[in-house]
């Protein structure tokens, strides 16, 4: 397992876009993700549960990371976290 | 023999088509549904979820390339909640207790619809009707219940409550109208017609059940009519009329970026009313300047708790943002005791519409009002904004309401928070009180904005709701008229610009009349707009202003009426 700890960068937070992007990511890998913060935690399969941990811009979240491609997974959501989501207009 | 039947206007428009019955079918199917086994329930639900996601991705790429984004956006949302493990896992446990399958969705949609109606989040709070949808959708394919079968005829979609997905899946050129018998004109069936400009009346209530399946209908959407199995002789009625209002969507074309300006150079701004952010990006295509009434109840309604000052905040950007550097005035919170709403807590009154509401709640519920402020406060620095207060009617109040609009600049101020300095905090003048009263209370607003609806029932003593005596609610009433012009000269006096927001002010005639006593702005349903503005052009202010001195000789609401009509 690889654990990591991200800063939500997006000004909106983890909101409807940056959540749609980590559900499709999701589709596109082997590993299990959980998100937590603030006590509540989200597999990121689900848009609802990500959107519902009301991780804010700035935010730390605390991602795990399980599978046969976590290692590939943990540098891809860094870049995922570290970009915005690829919103720039957002950052 | 045709038959009409009266509803409320979602979206104007006459159109002719098939009546096509959607909604009773779900409930018919689910009583002769046969379940299997455990297993096999569990089984058609994953197979129904495979196809329905890949019937979604298909239509959504199709509307994309069809142009139509906004339906797009709501089929793609659809297509995420669909796959969310939140919705499927508590669909596979429920079939498992009830061994239906789609018995099991119905209530797996239902319940997560309720949990995201109770998070305070817009976006979650709009998808609770979108799971709802999804769930319909999803047990009729378990069911193996075929699509609306289109054949060579439009269609007419009719049903207590239309589901979106139902309306986008029907072609441009094959979707004549839709007919729902459930009356709000927000909801996502009502946005999607409307983004495709499809004719849209609602309200039918009991009556949409009458309608037999498969009839021919004529809609009048100008007039919120359905006439069933419509004469030879109405079928050609409307068809000129048709013909007209195509001639009249030319001309309004050609008037659009043209300013609202009398033949002798006078200008009064066209503003637009309107009841959600998005509202104000349509209104664009009306030729609006700004908006003059932008109802913040939507934010309020459906919740059990205060809306959050952050949703506010997001909601009032986007429509300040949409008005382009044009004035956004926001009315603050307008609801009493007829809406009951959990966290106002009103105890039942017998007149909730002289009782505890808008502006005297606000006062005393500094919980209430400061989000509210605050929050336009705040989204001002992407424009012009201005807070507009409903319901007063008298000087303590607007003193009050200042004190506290003035202590939440102090607080952003305090707390480092970026808010524009320069909002406008102005009044609805819309109890003959306030209206008598204008010359005092001009000096502690910046503006007056007339609202002429409750101005005209307040005045006359007269609930036009109420059929028997909505034939006495005239706004050219002369005490009507009075109490106008002395608001609009009392503002005038004092160097403060009044307008007008109620439905007088889309009354062609009315316009000039208020012209010539010196209004400033108008502000309207958009679609409203180009006939005002087309009158406005017309004539000159000097006339304006002759016929105004010989109005107010009148006696009576009927002969303002007449006189207006004869000589304009």
């Amino acid at each position: 397992m690889q654990e990591l700890n991200l800063t939500v960068l997006n000004k909106v937070g983890l909101h409807a876009r940056p959540a749609k992007e980590l559900v499709k990511f999701s589709r596109s890998i082997k590993s299990k993700v959980t998100v937590e913060y603030n006590g509540k935690s989200a597999d990121i399969k689900s848009m609802m549960a990500v959107m519902a941990l009301g991780a804010k811009q700035n935010a730390e979240v605390n991602v795990k990371i399980e599978g046969p491609d976590e290692a590939e997974v943990a540098q891809s959501l860094t870049d995922m976290f570290a970009n915005g989501f690829g919103f720039t207009d957002e950052l | 023999m045709s038959e009409k039947i009266q509803g409320n206007i979602a979206l104007e428009g006459i159109s002719v088509g098939k009546i096509i019955k959607v909604e009773q079918s779900l409930k018919q199917y689910l009583a002769s549904y046969t379940a299997g086994n455990s297993d096999e329930e569990l089984a058609k639900l994953e197979e129904g979820i495979d196809t329905l996601s890949a019937e979604i991705d298909a239509s959504v790429e199709a509307m994309r390339e069809a142009g139509h984004d906004e339906e797009a956006d709501i089929m793609e949302a659809h297509s995420f909640l669909l796959m969310d493990p939140l919705f499927t896992d508590a669909a596979n446990d429920k079939t498992k207790e009830m061994g239906n399958a789609p018995a099991a969705v119905l209530a797996a949609a239902n319940e997560t619809a309720e949990v995201l109606a109770n998070m305070d989040d817009e976006y979650m709070h709009e998808r609770s009707q979108d799971i709802r949808d999804v769930g319909k959708r999803l047990a009729r394919v378990i069911m193996g219940v075929k699509g609306i079968e289109i054949g060579k005829e439009p269609v007419i979609l009719c049903g207590h409550e239309v589901e979106p997905s139902v309306i986008a899946n029907v072609p441009d050129d094959k979707l004549a109208g839709v007919i729902m018998g459930q009356g709000s004109t927000t909801c996502h069936a009502v946005i999607i017609a409307k983004s495709r400009a499809i004719t849209t009346i609602v309200g039918l209530e009991e009556k949409i059940k009458d309608i037999p399946d498969g009839v021919t209908a004529l809609l009048d959407g100008n007039a919120g009519l359905v006439i069933v199995d419509p004469t030879p002789i109405e079928l050609k009625e409307y068809e000129a009329k048709l013909e007209a209002q195509r001639e009249e969507m030319q001309r309004f074309e050609q008037i659009r970026d043209l300013p609202a300006e009398t033949t002798d150079g006078a200008k009064v701004q066209l503003t637009a009313n309107i009841g959600l952010p998005k509202d104000a990006e349509t209104a664009a295509k009306y030729g609006n300047q700004g908006v003059g009434l932008f109802r913040s109840e939507f934010l309020f309604m459906g919740r059990d708790k205060i809306p959050s000052e952050e949703l506010q905040y997001e909601n009032y950007k986007k429509a300040i943002i949409a008005c382009k550097g044009e004035l956004c005035v926001i009315r603050t919170m307008d609801i009493g005791g007829d809406k009951p709403l959990p966290y106002l807590n009103i105890p039942p009154e017998d007149n909730p519409f002289l009782g505890y509401r808008a502006i005297r709640i606000c006062l005393e519920r500094p919980e209430i009002f400061m989000p509210q402020l605050r929050a336009i406060l705040r989204a001002g620095v992407y424009g012009k904004a201005a807070i507009m207060m409903p319901m007063i009617i008298s000087v303590e109040e607007v003193k009050k309401a200042r004190s506290m609009f003035e202590r939440a600049m102090q607080e952003l101020e305090a707390e480092g928070k970026e808010y524009a300095k320069d909002v406008q905090l102005g009044i609805m003048v819309e109890t003959p009180a306030a209206a008598v009263m204008t010359p005092i209370l001009a000096k502690y607003v910046d503006f007056f904005s007339i609202g002429t609806n409750d101005l005209v029932q307040y005045t006359l003593a007269v609930d036009r709701i109420n059929p028997q005596v909505s034939g006495l609610y005239n706004h050219f009433h002369p005490a009507v008229l009075q109490l106008i012009q002395r608001t609009i000269k009392a503002g005038c006096d004092n160097g403060k610009w009044v307008g007008m927001c109620g439905e007088m002010a889309s009354d062609p005639y009315a316009a000039v009349l208020l012209m010539a006593m010196g209004i400033s702005e108008l502000s309207m349903s958009a679609p409203s707009i180009p006939r005002v503005k087309e009158k406005i052009r017309s004539v000159s202010l000097k006339e304006a202003k002759e016929h105004l001195a010989k109005v107010m000789e009148l006696e009576t609401g009927a002969e303002v009426r007449d006189y207006l009509q004869a000589n304009l």
